[in-house]
């Protein structure tokens, strides 16, 4: 067992964990944080992608215990129902959802990229989001709300 | 978000922003593992390590005191706790004229486990990891038998025979069609094509995993059974009736956001009858969360069928006959959808959009030691047209005819309408080569040699795919019941047993209603997944429009016409001087009226509530002409979607953006089968080879940069007050045969010539890249003898 403090979503968690517990069963199980999804057991899937210290990470291939002393983001402080974030904005507008269960991983992926690269190109779009498995949307409508949400945020700077 | 003043932009016909979304994309959905109950257990499934053996013992003595755990159930348990066996097939024949035959599909194997990955004991424990721990700890002695999981293995005379009413593994068997007829036809035509075809086992994959939820009432010893389901009422149903032997109103089961289905989460499953009945048994709440690799060994699988197909064709390419041979893995427990689709529902549509006069289609469900089949988007009609359609890209090669112009030759004309098809099916309407013409207007055709050379220059080969197709909807299920009830508190709450899973009918049910009550859309909420709410079929075989949505619209307007003499009333003016404009009830020449739910708020019970069941007349008819061209790498033999169009005939659209999410989404459902999907067992020791994300391959985001998707909505569906036609399984239908057909005619380009249909799917590079060596998998060929 360990005692952990770390901040999620901005807010600071303090928690006694088993070594083995995965980020996104903290996440999930401890916080009520339930957006953060679990869609394989080989990190294959990206549902359970959040921001780490900014960087995209499967919080299923982590352990809480390496989280002590980071920052953690997940899909619930991207934005709200009454104010949803541009990312969560331009998905809605470019129908890049259908049964929704990967939109979260696949919005934090696109908030990472976008942090990295403003106005991606497509390839890099590839790239940013080739680790995020969707079955339903066939991904071009996914693709164009990056686009789209890269367009967005650059108009707002 | 929607405005809420421009009525006229939200109701069908326009791309209304999904009422959906706002939830899912702020990670505040309801997803069956994000339910939870104060004191639940959690069930853990120890599952069999052997394809096919005899359990001999089971030790659960470790294990039942280990900490954490609640209960430990073998099969041997439930039977003596009365639990009875799931369903399996009915209806169909055995070749020698006998019923159909399963061996008994225990919730947990008695004696006997069929297949790697079938559930053996289940342990309840108060957390997961404890579960888990404990299961690894029950020690089960088994004792090999013999085992087969290839379905051409199965069907040779010296395989292991897996039950003793089905010889030759045989558990049921369909014959349509004439066969001397077609002997007849094949023996007089000009050319005959023959096809050894694969249609390999997949597995559906929805992001989200099966889980399950149950919890008992103590006061009222009810059940309430959360599950991800496409079809809450039937999964209710089987295990009240067939598995429990309890009365219906016991159980209720709900569904709350389901994270995607594609037919694979329809019907009950044992994970569910072990959740029901355990959490029955002990007061507890159970919750069981399937792993992705309980996924791949437990869930229905959709495909696995070996096909020979042959076309007789006279001199100018007119199809005199059509012979479709079959035999279908149905897995170690023959279930009723497993064999329906493949013994009846796939040949419904095996002449497609031609007018073939003569079929000889001979199909039998084997069993093997592998997980049951299910429905898989499409169901059955993949296969069958794949079938015709690789049959007919062969026949165009050795004609030396353009493929296109040779499926124009027999397609069924307009004027034919409405058409019986030699499986008794009859098409309500149809413009088919109007359909393909704009399609390969849509893809220009006839550009392609440019395309062709300028990939040959950068070392790339390219091909041209094209597949015009028709589909079957509707599940076999016609009818639908809609409660509606417009609330004096200004909401309209509308009730469907159809289930959400992705495809968007909760907003074009609400377009649907603003359609007909004109008020704003936030005004419209639609409920589903509630059996005590209301029964009925659920969603499959893409129905859910038109048939929950016509009840929905004929509902609405007997609402309307109800209140108008409601309002009558209240306005003390004849009935038919009212009339009903954009919320409001007025007296026709005056500026007397009554808002629609301020008439609500004074009815008796501040509501004004409708009920009402409308079947539709039958299944609609949706087509297209897909059309794909591939590049290849001839050094790796990777295969690149470079263009992808499409034509398809939907009937009335209500709502195009959701429309042609269906129609890209499922595409790319069928471009993975096409090129990487692929289940697999090894055939020696019958262990499951594709058991995670990284042996089962995906498409990625990379695999198409954009679809072309048209849709032409001037065919309505004559069999429903819509007009609409199911979209939900058309374009992964098209998106198979399309692809297959590129990278065929891009290897035959290359110097194969027809050697080249020799390839089966999935066209890995691998594949491809042996394809390009000359070597090609052995497919063998299947033969149904005569009776």
């Amino acid at each position: 067992m360990s005692t952990i403090q770390l901040k999620v979503n901005g807010n600071p968690v303090s928690q006694q964990v088993d070594n083995t517990l995965l980020l996104v069963d903290l996440l999930r199980t401890r916080l009520g944080l339930t957006g953060t999804h679990v869609g394989c057991d080989t990190s294959q899937c990206g549902g359970c992608t959040v921001l780490v210290d900014g960087q995209p990470t499967k919080s299923c291939t982590m352990l809480a215990v390496q989280a002590d002393g980071h920052e953690v983001s997940t899909i619930e402080g991207m934005g709200s129902v009454q104010a949803p974030h541009a990312i969560q904005q331009a998905f809605m507008e470019c129908h890049g959802l259908q049964c929704g269960f990967c939109t979260p991983g696949m919005v934090m992926a696109t908030a990472a990229l976008l942090s990295k690269h403003p106005n991606p190109t497509d390839a890099q779009i590839e790239h940013g989001l080739e680790g995020n498995l969707c079955r339903c949307t066939g991904y071009v409508n996914i693709a164009e709300s990056v686009r789209v949400a890269a367009k967005s945020l650059a108009g707002a700077r | 978000m929607n405005a809420p003043n421009e009525l006229g932009r939200f109701g069908s016909g326009n791309s209304v922003r999904r009422l959906e979304d706002p939830t899912l994309v702020t990670g505040t959905g309801l997803y069956t593992d994000d339910a939870n109950q104060v004191g639940q257990v959690h069930l853990s499934l120890l599952r069999s390590p052997y394809p096919h053996a005899r359990i001999v013992s089971i030790d659960t003595s470790s294990a039942a005191s280990m900490p954490g755990v609640v209960g430990i159930y073998t099969g041997a348990d439930l039977v003596a706790a009365g639990v009875k066996p799931m369903p399996t097939v009915a209806g169909f024949k055995r070749p020698d004229g006998s019923p159909a035959v399963s061996p008994p599909r225990h919730i947990l194997a008695v004696d006997v486990a069929r297949f790697v990955g079938e559930a053996v004991v289940a342990i309840l424990a108060e957390t997961r990891e404890q579960a888990q721990a404990a299961r690894d700890a029950v020690f089960v002695d088994y004792e090999a038998l013999p085992a087969v999981v290839d379905v051409s293995d199965a069907a040779e005379p010296n395989a292991p025979q897996l039950w003793p009413a089905a010889s030759g593994n045989v558990s049921a068997e369909a014959r349509h069609g004439d066969a001397a007829k077609a002997q007849a036809a094949f023996e007089s035509a000009a050319h005959v094509v023959k096809l050894d075809l694969l249609h390999q086992r997949l597995s559906a994959v929805p992001m989200e995993p099966r889980a399950a939820l149950g919890s008992v009432d103590p006061a009222t010893g009810r059940l309430t059974l959360r599950l991800s389901s496409q079809m809450p009422s039937g999964a209710r149903n089987t295990l009240c009736d067939a598995v429990l032997g309890i009365p219906q109103d016991k159980v209720r089961v709900v569904v709350g956001d389901v994270g995607g289905g594609f037919g694979m989460k329809t019907g009950l499953y044992p994970e569910d009858a072990i959740v029901a009945w355990s959490a029955l048994k002990t007061g507890k709440p159970v919750k069981w969360v399937a792993d992705r690799s309980e996924e791949f060994l437990a869930s229905h699988a959709g495909r696995d069928v070996v096909t020979t197909g042959e076309l007789a064709l006279d001199a100018n390419g007119k199809v005199l006959a059509l012979r479709v041979w079959s035999l279908a893995n149905v897995g170690a427990y023959a279930t009723g959808s497993g064999v329906a689709i493949q013994l009846l529902i796939g040949p419904w549509v095996g002449t497609s959009i031609y007018d073939i006069p003569v079929v000889d289609y001979r199909f039998r469900a084997l069993i093997t030691n592998t997980a049951p089949t299910g429905p898989y988007r499409g169901a059955g009609r993949p296969e069958a047209i794949y079938n015709i359609e690789r049959l007919m890209d062969a026949a165009a090669r050795r004609l030396g005819m353009d493929p296109a112009e040779l499926r124009r030759r027999n397609m069924i004309r307009p004027d034919q309408m409405p058409y019986k098809n030699p499986m008794g099916q009859v098409y309500d309407t149809g413009h088919f080569d109007s359909i393909t013409r704009q399609a390969l207007e849509l893809a220009d055709w006839n550009g392609f040699d440019a395309r062709l050379a300028e990939s040959k220059a950068r070392g790339k080969l390219r091909g041209r795919g094209i597949a015009s197709f028709l589909e079957w909807t509707s599940g076999n299920s016609f009818e639908e019941r809609v409660t509606v009830n417009v609330s004096g508190d200004g909401y309209i709450e509308i009730f469907t047993a159809t289930m959400a899973m992705g495809q968007g009918i909760v907003t074009t049910y609400a377009q649907l209603a603003v359609d007909v009550f004109g008020v704003p859309i936030d005004r419209i909420r639609i409920i589903q997944g509630d059996t005590d709410r209301g029964v009925g079929f659920g969603s499959a075989g893409s129905r859910s429009l038109f048939t929950a949505g016509s009840a929905l619209k004929v509902a609405s307007e007997k609402t309307v016409d109800l209140s108008k003499s409601l309002a009558a009333d209240a306005l003390e003016a004849s009935a038919l001087d009212i009339e009903y404009l954009a919320g409001r009830f007025n007296v026709v020449g005056t500026d007397r009226g009554i808002d629609l739910f301020e008439l609500a708020s004074r009815q008796p019970a501040r509501q004004v509530f409708m009920e009402s069941s409308t079947t539709v007349s039958g299944p609609t008819w949706p087509n297209g002409c897909h059309i794909c061209e591939v590049e290849i790498d001839p050094d790796t033999g990777e295969t690149a979607i470079v263009a992808y169009s499409s034509m398809n005939d939907i009937g009335r659209v209500v709502n195009p953006m959701i429309v042609r999410g269906q129609l890209d989404g499922g595409a790319v459902q069928g471009i993975g089968q096409a090129l990487c999907e692929q289940v697999v067992y090894d055939t020696e020791s019958g262990q499951l080879q594709t058991g995670t994300l990284s042996d089962y391959a995906l498409p990625r985001i990379d695999i198409v940069a954009r679809f072309k998707t048209e849709m032409d909505t001037s065919v309505p569906s004559t069999n429903n007050p819509l007009g609409v036609k199911g979209v939900g399984e058309l374009g992964t239908i098209g998106a198979t045969p399309a692809v297959v057909n590129a990278v065929v005619d891009a290897l035959a380009r290359s110097g194969l010539g027809a050697r080249a249909e020799q390839v089966q799917m999935p066209l890995t590079p691998e594949t491809v890249w042996n394809a390009l060596q000359g070597r090609f998998p052995v497919q063998r060929a299947v033969n149904i003898p005569g009776v």
